[in-house]
C-alpha cells in the first residue's frame, strides 16, 4: 500500500487566518478565547469563545458570493480548502481529475442559519434560498460544484472526530488506490445550535478552559476550518512535504451517548489500534495533541487510557487551551498543529494549566521549547463514544 | 472481493409478495416493527430514523460484526430542527440536552455500538445522495485491509416534517396528489417521498454468500459524459442481465436513466424500485436490498421491461437530486 504524504495545509482558526499567524501565536502562548466574541447569541459576552473575527460579509465580498444560501460553515472550508491546495500547488485542472478526492467532515454545516431557518421551517414559504444549505453535506457539494471535481467526494459526522476520520478516510481512499490525492479535512462555524446544545449538557466553561487541570470546568467553543492535502507515492515527487500519515484507528468507546467511559476504552483501542497501523511501540511517540476539551469526562477518561497505554508518559498538550473546541474541526486544526511541532521540532504550551488532576498526576507541556519528534500523536474523541487517533511522522 | 452474507429491511412495504402499498398523499412511509430487544426507556427517546436504523439492524448484530458503517442523508434532521425551534422560541433559556445529543447523526451507528457493545470501526457518512456509497466503498475498503472480518453497513432515513416541507417547497416533491396513478407516467416535475432502513452484513468470504458486489463507481455532478465514462469503465464490455433503476417519476431526471437504458444491451431487463421506498437519500440502500431479496418471477409492477436471462448480473443505477449518480455491479450467486 502508498504511504501517504501531507503536501499542503490551509488552517483558519481564532488564532488566525494563515498557517504561519496561528503558529506565531501557539509560539507565543497567545489564546485565541475570549469574552469579547462577536456573536449573535444571547451568551455572547458572558461566555468565552474561541471566535473567527471575520464577519461573514468580508467573506462574501472577498470570494464575490452574494447568494445567501453559502453560509459561514461553507465560507471557512472555502477558505482553508484554498489555502491548502495553493500550497500543495494543485492547479485548477488538477482539482478536476477524477482521481483527486475530496473528504470533509462538519457537524453544524447549514445549521448556523439558526434563526433564518426557523422563519422558513415555521411560516410557509415558497422557496428560501437557505434550504438546500441546511445539511452538512452542503458545505463539501459546494466545494465540489465551485471546482468542478469529479473525484470521490463525501461528508463525515461522527460528532467530534469527524475531522479525524475525514483524514483517515482519505489516507485510505489512497491506499485502497480508489483516489490519487485526497483533500480532507473539517470545519464547523459558531453557531447558536451548538451554543446551546453544549450550554444544555453543563459542560461549557465561564473562564477560559483549563485541559487537564484538577479544578477544570468545561470546554470553551471555538470555530475553525482546516484541509490537509495528502498524496500518495504516486504523485508526491518531489514536492514539499510537511509530514507522513502513519498511523490511525477509529473505535468506539460503547458507554454512553455523550460521556466516555471512566477508563476510557474507546480513547485506549484508538491510540493502540494507530499505533498497530503505524508499526510503532508506545515508547516510539514523541508527544501527544490531546483531545483535551477540559470538561471533568474527558481529561481523566482520555487520560487514564493514556497512562494504561503508555508505560512513560510523553509530553502532551491540548490546544484546545488556544482555539477553543472546535467540534467538527478539531480533528483537522489539532493534527495541523501536530504536523507543525513535527515540521519545526518544537512543543507548545499547554495554557492554564495549574494542579493535576489528583489521582492521574499529569502535568502537560508548561513552556513553549524545542523538541525532538520523529512521531506525534493526535485523539480526537466524540459524542456517540466515537474515537480516533491519528500518528504523524517526520520524513526529514 | 466484497460479498453479501445478511440483509435486514425496514420499509413501507410489506415484504414483496403482496400487492404494493402506494403512497398517501405523496408520502410512503415505512411500515414499523414492535422494535422488541430495544429497552423501553431507549426507544420512547429515538427518533423514528434512530429506531428504523437500529430496528432493521437489530436481526443482523447476532452475527458480530467487526465494526458498524452508516450512511443517513437526513441524520437526525427532526430532532436538530426540533432543537433550533427551541432555542429560538426559549430566547436561548433553559434547554434539556436530550433532543440535542439525539439529533447527531451518529446517532444510529453509535446508539448500535452501544446496545451489542461494539468497540471496533464505527462511522456515519452524511453526503446526501451518496451516503450509503460511501458506507459501501469504506466496506470495500475494510475488507481488503481486514481481511476475515465483517462488517455492518447501513443506509437510513426518515421523512421529516422539517425536510419535507423543505424539498416541497424547493420543488422535489409532486404537487399533484398520486394516490392511485402510476408514478412513471407522471410528466410533471417532482416526487413522491420515502423513507426506510436497510442494512447488510459484508465480508470477503465467497461461500455462503448471497451476492457480490464487484463494482462501484460515483461520478460526480451535473455531467452526462461523465455518467457515460463511468458506466462503460464499469461494464467493460459486459451487458448485464438487469438494469434495477432509480427512476422516480421526476420529469426532469427521466433523461438521465434514459442515458443508462440507452447504454444496456436489448436483453438487459429493466426494474424499477421507487414506487415501493419513495425517494430519499439513501434510497439505494433499499435497491441494494431488493436485488439481493428478488424473487425467481419477478412481479410485473417493478417490470418496465422483462429480462431474457436468468438474473447473473445486475446493476443499479440511482440519482439523486440529478447531481448525485451511484452504480453498483453486483453478482447474484447460486
Amino acid at each position: 500500500m502508498s504511504r501517504v504524504f501531507v503536501t499542503g495545509i490551509g488552517i483558519i482558526s481564532a488564532l488566525g487566518s494563515t498557517l504561519a499567524e496561528n503558529r506565531s501565536a501557539l509560539l507565543n502562548g497567545k489564546s485565541g478565547i475570549s469574552l469579547n466574541a462577536s456573536l449573535s447569541s444571547r451568551y455572547a459576552g458572558t461566555l468565552p469563545f474561541g471566535a473567527i473575527g471575520i464577519d461573514t460579509g468580508q467573506w462574501r465580498e472577498k470570494f464575490r458570493i452574494s447568494h445567501p444560501g453559502i453560509t459561514r460553515t461553507s465560507f471557512l472550508a472555502l477558505h482553508a480548502f484554498s489555502d491548502a491546495v495553493a500550497d500543495a500547488e494543485l492547479s485548477a485542472a488538477a482539482l478536476r481529475d477524477p482521481r483527486v478526492a475530496l473528504v470533509g467532515a462538519t457537524t453544524v454545516g447549514g445549521m448556523c442559519l439558526t434563526d433564518e431557518l426557523y422563519r422558513d421551517t415555521t411560516e410557509p414559504c415558497d422557496g428560501s434560498p437557505y434550504l438546500s444549505s441546511f445539511d452538512c453535506a452542503s458545505v463539501h457539494l459546494f466545494l465540489q460544484s465551485r471546482f468542478g471535481m469529479t473525484g470521490l467526494a463525501t461528508t463525515i459526522n461522527t460528532a467530534c472526530s469527524s475531522s479525524a476520520n475525514a483524514i483517515q478516510y482519505g489516507a485510505r481512499l489512497i491506499r485502497n488506490g480508489l483516489a490519487a490525492t485526497a483533500i480532507v479535512g473539517g470545519t464547523d462555524s459558531l453557531a447558536k445550535f451548538t451554543i446551546n446544545g453544549f450550554h444544555a449538557l453543563q459542560i461549557l466553561s465561564t473562564a477560559a478552559c483549563r485541559p487537564f487541570d484538577r479544578d477544570r470546568a468545561g470546554l470553551n467553543l471555538g470555530e475553525a476550518a482546516a484541509f490537509l492535502v495528502l498524496e500518495g507515492e504516486e504523485t508526491v515527487a518531489d514536492k514539499k512535504v510537511y509530514a507522513e500519515l502513519t498511523g490511525y484507528c477509529n473505535s468506539n468507546d460503547a458507554f454512553h451517548p455523550s460521556a466516555l467511559s471512566l477508563r476510557g476504552d474507546g480513547p485506549f483501542l484508538a491510540m493502540e489500534g494507530a499505533l498497530q497501523t503505524a508499526g510503532l511501540e508506545p515508547t516510539d511517540i514523541d508527544f501527544i495533541n490531546t483531545h483535551g476539551t477540559a470538561t471533568e469526562n474527558n481529561d481523566e477518561a482520555e487520560g487514564r487510557a493514556m497512562l494504561r497505554l503508555f508505560p512513560e508518559l510523553p509530553p502532551f498538550l491540548s490546544t484546545k487551551s488556544y482555539t477553543g473546541h472546535t467540534l467538527g474541526a478539531a480533528g483537522a486544526v489539532e493534527a495541523v498543529y501536530s504536523i507543525l511541532s513535527i515540521r519545526h521540532q518544537e512543543l507548545y504550551a499547554s495554557l492554564n494549566f495549574g494542579e493535576p488532576i489528583p489521582d492521574l498526576g499529569m502535568r502537560p507541556v508548561q513552556a513553549c521549547q524545542p523538541h525532538a519528534i520523529r512521531h506525534a500523536m493526535s485523539n480526537s474523541f466524540g459524542f456517540g463514544g466515537n474515537c480516533t487517533s491519528l500518528i504523524f511522522s517526520n520524513v526529514n | 472481493m466484497l460479498y453479501i452474507h445478511q440483509t435486514s429491511c425496514i420499509s413501507p412495504q410489506n415484504g414483496l409478495d403482496s400487492l404494493p402499498k402506494g403512497p398517501v398523499n405523496n408520502l410512503l412511509k415505512a411500515i414499523e416493527p414492535q422494535y422488541g430487544g430495544i429497552p423501553g426507556n431507549v426507544l420512547r427517546r429515538m427518533s423514528k430514523s434512530v429506531k428504523m436504523g437500529i430496528g432493521a439492524a437489530l436481526p443482523l448484530l447476532k452475527h458480530s460484526p467487526d465494526g458498524i458503517l452508516i450512511g443517513t442523508g437526513y441524520g437526525g434532521m427532526e430532532d436538530s430542527v426540533r432543537f433550533l425551534n427551541q432555542i429560538i422560541e426559549y430566547d436561548e433559556g433553559i434547554l434539556t440536552p436530550g433532543t440535542f445529543v439525539q439529533s447527531t447523526a451518529n446517532a444510529i451507528a453509535s446508539q448500535l455500538g452501544l446496545l451489542c457493545h461494539n468497540r471496533g470501526y464505527n462511522i456515519t457518512f452524511v453526503n446526501r445522495g451518496l451516503a450509503f456509497e460511501s458506507a459501501l466503498l469504506d466496506a470495500a475498503m475494510l475488507v481488503r485491509e481486514h481481511p476475515g472480518k465483517s462488517w455492518l453497513v447501513g443506509g437510513v432515513d426518515e421523512i421529516s416534517t422539517q425536510n419535507y416541507r423543505f424539498e416541497y417547497a424547493e420543488g422535489w416533491y409532486k404537487k399533484e396528489d398520486l394516490t392511485g396513478k402510476d408514478l412513471y407516467r407522471s410528466d410533471t416535475p417532482g416526487t413522491i417521498a420515502g423513507e426506510g432502513a436497510a442494512v447488510f452484513i459484508l465480508n470477503d468470504r465467497r461461500e455462503g454468500a448471497l451476492m457480490r458486489i464487484r463494482k462501484i463507481a460515483l461520478p460526480g455532478g451535473d455531467d452526462e459524459h461523465g455518467l457515460q465514462t463511468a458506466l462503460s469503465g464499469l461494464l467493460e464490455g459486459m451487458s448485464p442481465d438487469l438494469l434495477l433503476s432509480g427512476e422516480n417519476g421526476d420529469s426532469r431526471a427521466r433523461n438521465w436513466y434514459r442515458i443508462v437504458e440507452s447504454m444496456m444491451g436489448p436483453d438487459t431487463g429493466i426494474a424499477r424500485f421507487k414506487h415501493l421506498c419513495g425517494e430519499y437519500p439513501t434510497a439505494s440502500a433499499f435497491a441494494l436490498w431488493l436485488a439481493c431479496n428478488l424473487p425467481d418471477t419477478l412481479p410485473e409492477h417493478l417490470l418496465k421491461r422483462p429480462p431474457h436471462s436468468a438474473l447473473r448480473h445486475i446493476l443499479i443505477y440511482n440519482n439523486y437530486k440529478f447531481t448525485q449518480h451511484s452504480l453498483i455491479l453486483l453478482e447474484r450467486l447460486p
